[in-house]
């Protein structure tokens, strides 16, 4: 049985809470989406950041928060991802007129993995609440409420875990 | 000859006729500048600034809860931005909360003040008789006080009718959060800016009261060092912990034992602001931690009593020391527990309650609390060991640890999600190394112990294992000195302006961090390193003093306490916090000639372009935090906040791509202009340490800066970001105007890359940016947000 329960025991926002996310639909929202966008925190494993580096590959824009950015540019790849404070992104992000990392545009499928959980779990109730032009997506190993679709909370099954992340880039 | 006072008076010669007198207005107080347009500001008076600030740096709502549940219609659901049964949205809903959250913050600081006032009428007599005296080195004495209500106090008994209009004000805007009342969220964060700006008032007034009441220093550098640190208690004395806010009963304490000869005998220790401001009135004191550690020092023994005030305090503080057997002494009627009220009961027949095992007592009178907790301390010694030993035993531990099953509920249940279970499963294996990094990170909530099925002690496992730290954590810090001088501002106010000294970083407030308290030290050691001014107040001020550098010294031991380039200043306990408002101030009072009395918005507009300030609350935590930040941001002074932050909801967060939200008027070219985002943000959270750093550093950029101001700033964005995130900053280029603006040691490789990957134009043989900037750099750029003021010029000063 998977776990709905929020990494915050306390976190019960309100009557709309996340719906269990199934690593395909994720990647067929991804495959529908016109500008999906991957945002990257610094609570991530090794294992973690080598299927990140797998979804930079798929055309994903990704963006690094925190200090995350230092194992990009580590993994030599930088170059495609960017850099931004999360905080001042998801502010962004709920502006539908913001130009994007690129000047594109806005996106419209955030997915969120690796962020400070309290402070993402913010993160995602302002682009629930505010944001009726995207959708947030916490593949993440904790549950996260304030999401569209969220992974429930596996924080002590990593294999499970990965093998998620793992479905979702073999559907790309 | 007769004086006139404030009173009634009946005159002799004249049967029923008496004369009400309500204020005196000195003359000279009527000649000393011109009053400004909005002494005494009412909710509305200036809510034009408000919606300036607002339209730049918009309210983002990251709602903690998406319902209301505060009328009997609800609960509403607001999911989405609907509206409840009452009409209000989610939005204006999260403004309304934010308000609330301010009002009890505010709250807090004035009648703390008001409480202050009336201790100090009962201690030392008459408030007409204390002079607000600082010496010849500041002038300016309460630069809130008269930049917001006009007035300029002489004696403490002015402050009653600032209180006044603070209190009144209180309860207008808690009045407008009433169902059915307002509606708008850029109203209610209006309302929030007006009471995070009372705020600062009261804690101004707060903070002269006890200064001047007390005798604690007044603005002198080169203040004497203060023990810090769980460490620094001598368990061979008695101890009295002091844990709060208001210090008038523990000042007692050390009245009884200096007065008894008991100085050497007993201890007091202090947390949270009560032990600052003991420290600023009896040098002995000892800050045993700060707020985050309050049950860590409890759960430890480390006190024979505890005597509590008012604000941070546990509120299941009895039941920790009851488990101890250690008594409370509640001495403020905000905060009694459920304790017998003793106040009006002899000393001895209080003591003798205590000693025959009640958990606490309340006295309401500080004169009476120094014997009563200096007796029941050194009675309660006398039964003890010299020496404190962990709570638990080798064999409770181990076992303890074997109990642990790794259900994960204490990791569910703690706010930082810290993997309490590995840490016990390596504790089980010999491996105590976990438990003890993470004794740091742990705020000690208590959390895990309520949902523990085994019951386990968490916090006195951790204690446990990190006991050796506990005994070896020793720091020192500089007394708090109080108010910034007007000397100083006349030293710095230049550079401050001009850019030369790079910032002034204010990191204040509460423990609740994300990562432990090390990143503190780093924030100050980083900036101070930097020739940026440090001032500090509050538990931020206790946990940097806790590490050291190589040579063996604290940051306050490193660096100087001069308001000076590299200072690093403890300014003082929460309230204090309106003397780095005051330092801001000044600088446009004494730097600029600017009129400040009465004159809220102009002076407010001259900060936020000119002087480069930024507060840090890395551990910001309650809604005190929320209003101290509120009442900067409206002041024009940007905060950031570690990532709990952004459970206060609302942060205020600009948009550098919408060249409309950046335009100002120059007054000088009499014209509009798109300036750079500087300050890009009013309130923003950031990630972790390696993000505030940089961040920082860039809202300390003005849009006044000089080029050489602006070169130096970029310098410290620059090479703070390129060592904390391995790059260069994505938006450096937005605040270059000219060649001269880039940092000088880079200006060849910055060239390269505003001409590669920003496609300006540069002429290579004289190194100058022909094509590309927002703006140029004018020298005589002379900004201002207001109209009034591009119209009509500065406030005069008046006849001074």
């Amino acid at each position: 049985m998977v776990e709905a329960k929020p990494f915050d025991t306390a976190n019960i926002p309100g009557p709309k809470m996340a719906m269990i996310a199934k690593p395909k639909s994720v990647a067929s929202m991804i495959k529908r989406a016109k500008r999906p966008l991957l945002i990257v925190g610094p609570d991530l494993t090794e294992e973690m950041f080598k299927r990140v580096l797998e979804f930079a590959k798929k055309d994903v824009q990704v963006v690094a928060t925190g200090s995350t950015i230092k194992k990009f540019i580590e993994a030599g790849v930088a170059d495609s991802v960017k850099y931004a404070v999360l905080h001042e992104l998801t502010s962004f992000i709920l502006d539908p007129e913001w130009p994007g990392l690129d000047g594109q545009g806005n996106y419209d499928l955030v997915l969120f993995l690796g962020t400070i959980y309290y402070h993402g779990s913010q993160m995602m109730a302002a682009i629930k609440n505010f944001a009726p032009h995207t959708r947030a997506i916490a593949i993440d190993r904790y549950y996260h409420p304030n999401a569209f679709q969220s992974f429930p909370s596996l924080w002590k099954k990593d294999e499970e875990y990965l093998e998620m992340l793992d479905e979702i880039l073999a559907n790309l | 000859m007769f004086e006139l006072k404030e009173g009634i008076f009946v005159l002799d010669e004249l049967r029923n006729v008496s004369i009400k007198i309500g204020e005196v207005i000195e003359e000279e107080e009527v000649e000393k500048a011109i009053m400004g347009p909005t002494p005494k500001p009412k909710i509305a008076d200036l809510r034009d600034w408000d919606m300036f600030l607002l339209k730049r740096y918009k309210p983002f709502y990251a709602p903690y809860c998406d319902m209301c549940c505060l009328c009997t219609m609800g609960k509403c659901d607001l999911t989405g931005n609907k509206r409840g049964a009452c009409g209000i949205d989610l939005a204006a809903q999260t403004g309304r909360i934010v308000a609330i959250a301010c009002a009890i913050g505010v709250s807090a600081h004035c009648a703390h003040a008001r409480h202050m006032m009336h201790d100090i009428e009962h201690m030392k007599g008459d408030l007409s008789e204390i002079p607000i005296d600082f010496g010849p080195e500041i002038d300016v004495v309460a630069p809130l006080t008269e930049l917001i209500t006009g007035i300029r106090p002489k004696t403490l008994a002015d402050f009653k009718k600032v209180l006044d209009y603070a209190e009144e004000q209180i309860v207008q805007v808690v009045d407008a959060v009433h169902t059915g009342q307002e509606g708008s969220y850029l109203d209610y964060e209006s309302k929030a800016f007006h009471l995070g700006m009372i705020d600062s008032l009261s804690k101004e007034v707060a903070d002269i009261l006890q200064i001047c009441a007390f005798g604690f220093p007044k603005g002198e550098d080169n203040q004497p060092f203060i023990d810090v640190g769980m460490g620094t208690i001598d368990m061979n004395k008695a101890v009295v912990l002091v844990i709060g806010h208001n210090a008038p009963p523990a000042m007692n304490i050390a009245d009884y034992l200096e007065a008894n000869g008991l100085t050497d005998e007993v201890d007091i220790a202090g947390i949270c602001c009560t032990a600052n401001d003991i420290g600023r009135y009896y040098e002995k004191a000892k800050i045993a931690a700060a707020l985050s550690r309050q049950l860590k020092v409890i759960r430890a023994g480390l006190a024979d009593v505890i005597v509590i005030d008012e604000q941070c305090i546990r509120a299941d503080i009895l039941y920790h020391a009851g488990k101890l057997g250690i008594p409370v002494i509640c001495t403020n009627d905000k905060a009694m527990h459920g304790l017998r009220d003793m106040t009006k009961e002899d000393p001895k027949d209080i003591i003798k309650y205590i000693l025959d095992g009640a958990p606490g007592v309340a006295i309401l009178d500080p004169l009476k609390v120094g014997e009563v907790a200096t007796t029941i301390a050194l009675e309660r010694r006398k039964k003890r060991e010299g020496e404190i030993k962990p709570i638990l035993s080798e064999k409770e531990f181990m076992e303890y640890a074997k109990t642990c099953t790794q259900c994960g509920n204490c990791t569910f249940a703690c706010p930082q999600g810290i993997r309490i279970g590995e840490a016990m499963e390596a504790a089980e294996n010999g491996d105590r190394s976990l438990l003890e990094k993470r004794w740091d990170i742990c705020i000690a909530c208590g959390r895990c112990e309520q949902v523990c099925p085994k019951n386990i002690p968490i916090i006195d496992m951790l204690n446990f294992a990190a006991w050796e730290r506990i005994k070896n954590e020793k720091g020192k810090i500089r007394r708090a000195r109080g108010p910034v001088r007007d000397t100083e501002i006349r030293e710095v106010g230049a550079p401050i302006v001009l850019g030369t000294i790079p910032g002034i970083i204010a990191p204040i407030g509460c423990g609740n961090y994300p990562n432990g308290t090390e990143e503190v030290y780093t924030i100050v050691r980083e900036f101070a390193s930097r020739n940026y001014i440090v001032t500090l107040t509050g538990c931020m001020a206790f946990d940097a003093a806790l590490y050291k550098n190589e040579e063996g010294q604290g940051v306050f031991e490193e660096f100087h306490d001069r308001f000076d380039a590299g200072g690093v200043i403890n300014i003082g306990s929460c309230v204090s916090n309106a003397h780095i408002h005051g330092a801001a101030i000044k600088v446009a009072r004494i730097f600029a000639m600017r009129n400040i009395r009465a004159n809220y918005e102009e002076i407010a507009d001259y900060i936020l372009n000119r002087v480069g300030a930024c507060g840090v609350a890395w551990g910001a935590m309650s809604q005190k935090a929320a209003s101290i930040a509120t009442g900067f941001n409206r002041l024009g002074v940007p905060a950031v906040v570690g990532p709990h932050g952004s459970k206060y909801r609302r942060a205020f967060l600009g948009q550098p791509y919408r060249d409309e939200d950046w335009i100002m008027y120059d007054i000088r070219r009499g014209e509009e202009v798109r300036v750079e985002p500087a300050p890009q943000d009013l309130l923003v959270a950031a990630e972790t340490l390696e993000e505030a750093l940089p961040l920082m550093a860039k809202l300390c950029i003005r849009p006044a800066d000089t080029d050489r101001g602006r070169s130096i700033k970029l310098t410290h964005y620059i090479d703070l970001s390129l060592k904390y995130l391995g790059k260069l900053p994505e938006d450096w280029h937005l605040f270059v105007r000219t060649e001269s603006d880039l940092p000088l040691a880079k200006k060849e490789e910055l060239l390269k890359v505003l001409e590669d990957e920003h496609g300006w134009k540069i002429d290579w043989k004289k190194k100058k940016i022909l094509e590309g900037p927002m703006r140029g750099y004018d020298a005589g750029f002379n900004p201002t947000n207001v109209k009034r003021i591009f119209e009509q010029g500065p406030l005069p000063l008046g006849g001074e």
